[in-house]
């Protein structure tokens, strides 16, 4: 036990204040990050009343849930009043096909660009990355001549369609990425044992692909669910997606702001996003340094 | 098993030519070794037997059908590569029966085949195993399965060992010269360590930029090396290189030695340096060929005994290198363990020219064929 106790070391005052300032630091930092949060759920849960005297940060004298079952299936949107819930089961319908079609094909992209290169591969990737650079606005107008050529203008499968091109780019860019760190060998045994393209790409590079898939699938997701200006611009009355109504419920009022509700609303609409981070975040991290290590 | 036919094969990249009209031609059974300083075109040669690359000129024939431009999976090949390219979601079972699967071979006769390549490499207790739960010798044995599972006509080996610690190489090179005593299997094996081409082929291909600079037995390519570049690369140490003076003699022409005393030095083929009389040339003689004075070999034709300047020893055990100069050129010496040698030294050796070569010190030509 002595012998525990003499190699033990020293800490200084100096040292263990400048520990107790680290935390500070580090718990005010996470504190102010963190506020807009706080303030929204404790609005949420106040009644209107107890908003208007302008306690911002009080926490409520009483716990009223009512604003967000009226946020989730009776605040007002524009003309009709069945909350958020709706446009809920929009944004899924835009979102799930968006983030499967988009991965599928960033992945089939980056397979191709990596392991089977063909003349002007390298100038077909370079082009598939200024995609990541266009900016939104800028594509709004031709998109929305092309999407009412196509026939799908103001439909789910319009928004789907402008997501995927829209994340075509980054998902080939996740792929082929992650594709460079993976040995060209296996492509080349592969094909000396007789599978062909896809059946490499099923059953030998699609197994090894789970880091970079989450990271698409999340990356993916997080975008198309709190994408508001493709949602505004392209949807039509009845397939806006959740943003988008979230934008109408806080702008539609009779009488006096309801912030406690409007407040519900949006915490609402970002749950699933907040979900998919702290199921998957772990994932997310390790799949972004993945490659940078080998196995 | 089958013969190859590589004939007249030309690989251009755009303006550069990375083949430049490679011939070579084996037997049903034979090791060939492709050996060469990196970028010399070897693992371009063998991609393009495997049919992984194609070819711009030429043809390539194996059991006598040209393949030039068939699919690498219908070549009826299977490859060893450097980096063994086991497929790592797969245990070691799917991993050797994959090819068997991809050729609709049925279940059972799939696991036999399994089993019966397991057993031959002794990997039957790794079958459950995924690849990231081998070491790098296991790893290399399950590779070997997956190529030996198919029983193909030919086997390409690309540097299989390299990635392996020395004394596992060793052993695995034995094993790999085992299998194919036992097989019989035609073989074509890149590799940069030229131990392991001596030790393996039954025919080297030497190849530098692009070109088979010799094809032959180890031995041939050992004792009589085409030109300059295939006697500094084969044999370790190398071949000791050595400018030196043709001088006219009664006996014809022989060779100025310049080393503590002027040594006039007999040479095997005398014809061939008469037009170099007066001129210098580069004698190549292996280190096993200077040797501490031998009784034995006392009064022979084409031994000298003369004294050397000790610069380096270094004691390997069997033998011990002797390191001297010739004027500018460092010369390595094996001799007895037991001759005294110390640096600084000036020791008498024995000089054997009986199998020495000669090169032309520009061109790197042999002269003495």
């Amino acid at each position: 036990m002595s012998n525990i106790k003499a190699i033990r070391r020293k800490t200084t005052a100096i040292e263990r204040l400048l520990r107790v300032a680290l935390y500070l630091v580090l718990i005010s930092v996470a504190a102010i990050y963190l506020l807009p949060f706080i303030v929204m759920l404790i609005t949420s849960l106040k009644d209107v009343e107890e908003i208007r005297t302008g306690t911002l940060l009080s926490l409520p004298a009483s716990l009223h849930f009512d604003s967000w079952s009226k946020a989730w299936s009776s605040a007002c949107t524009g003309s009709t009043c069945d909350g958020i819930s709706p446009f809920f089961l929009n944004s899924f319908q835009i979102v799930i096909p968006a983030v499967i079609i988009s991965t599928v094909l960033g992945a089939i992209n980056g397979y191709v660009i990596s392991m089977w290169k063909f003349r002007g591969s390298d100038l077909f990737f370079a082009a598939l990355l200024i995609g990541c650079f266009i900016p939104f606005q800028v594509i709004l107008l031709p998109m929305a001549r092309t999407l009412g050529w196509l026939g799908i203008a103001n439909t789910t499968t319009g928004l789907v369609f402008v997501h995927v091109v829209y994340g075509v780019a980054f998902t080939t860019l996740f792929f082929r990425n992650f594709y460079q760190s993976v040995p060209g060998e296996l492509v080349k045994a592969a094909r000396l044992d007789g599978a062909g393209f896809f059946t490499i790409f099923y059953r030998i590079i699609l197994p090894i692909s789970t880091p970079i898939i989450v990271v698409t699938v999340i990356w993916q997701f997080t975008q198309i669910w709190n994408d508001f200006l493709f949602g505004v611009a392209f949807s039509g009355f009845d397939t806006q997606p959740v943003t988008v109504a979230l934008n109408n419920l806080v702008n539609t009022s009779f009488g006096g702001k309801e912030y406690n509700v409007d407040m519900a609303a949006a915490i609402m609409a970002a749950l699933p996003t907040l979900i998919v981070y702290v199921l998957a975040g772990k994932y997310f991290v390790r799949g972004l340094t993945a490659g940078a290590v080998k196995g | 098993m089958a013969n190859l036919v590589i004939d007249n094969v030309i690989k251009r990249y755009g303006q550069t030519e990375v083949l430049k009209g490679i011939n070579i031609a084996i037997e049903a059974g034979e090791f060939l070794i492709l050996v060469g300083p990196s970028g010399c075109g070897k693992s371009t040669l063998m991609n393009s037997i495997a049919g992984l690359e194609e070819v711009t000129e030429g043809r390539i024939l194996i059991d006598d059908k040209d393949v030039t431009y068939a699919n690498p999976k219908d070549r009826d090949i299977a490859m060893v590569f450097q980096s063994y390219a086991l497929y790592p979601n797969m245990t070691v079972e799917q991993n050797i029966s994959f090819g068997l699967e991809m050729r609709k071979v049925p279940k059972e006769d799939r696991d036999i085949e399994v089993k019966r390549v397991a057993e031959m490499l002794q990997i039957t207790h790794l079958l459950h195993r995924k690849p990231a739960q081998l070491s790098g010798g296991q790893r290399q044995r399950v590779a070997m399965g997956r190529a030996l599972a198919r029983r193909p006509q030919l086997y390409l080996f690309d540097e299989p060992l390299s990635n392996l610690d020395a004394k596992l190489r060793v052993e695995m090179r034995t094993e790999i010269k085992k299998l194919h005593q036992k097989l019989g299997t035609t073989i074509v094996y890149v590799t940069h360590d030229q131990i392991e081409a001596m030790t393996l082929a039954d025919r080297i291909a030497v190849m530098k930029d692009g070109e088979v600079q010799q094809l032959g037995t180890p031995q041939e390519i050992y004792d009589n090396p085409a030109n300059l570049f295939v006697a500094g690369f084969m044999g370790s140490p190398a071949m000791n290189f050595i400018p030196t003076k043709v001088v006219a003699t009664d006996t014809g022409p022989m060779l100025e030695l310049d080393a503590v005393q002027k040594t006039l030095l007999p040479f095997p083929n005398k014809a061939c340096l008469e037009s170099y009389v007066g001129k210098t040339i580069m004698l190549g003689l292996r280190p096993e060929m200077i040797t501490e004075p031998q009784a034995h070999k006392d009064g022979q034709p084409f031994v000298i005994t003369t004294e050397i300047n000790v610069e380096v020893t270094e004691p390997m055990g069997a033998d011990t290198m002797i390191l001297t100069r010739v004027k500018e050129n460092e010369i390595n010496c094996r001799s007895h363990p037991a001759y005294p040698a110390k640096p600084g030294d000036n020791i008498k050796m024995m000089f054997d020219t009986s199998k020495a070569v000669a090169f032309d010190q520009e061109t790197g030509v042999r002269l003495d064929v």
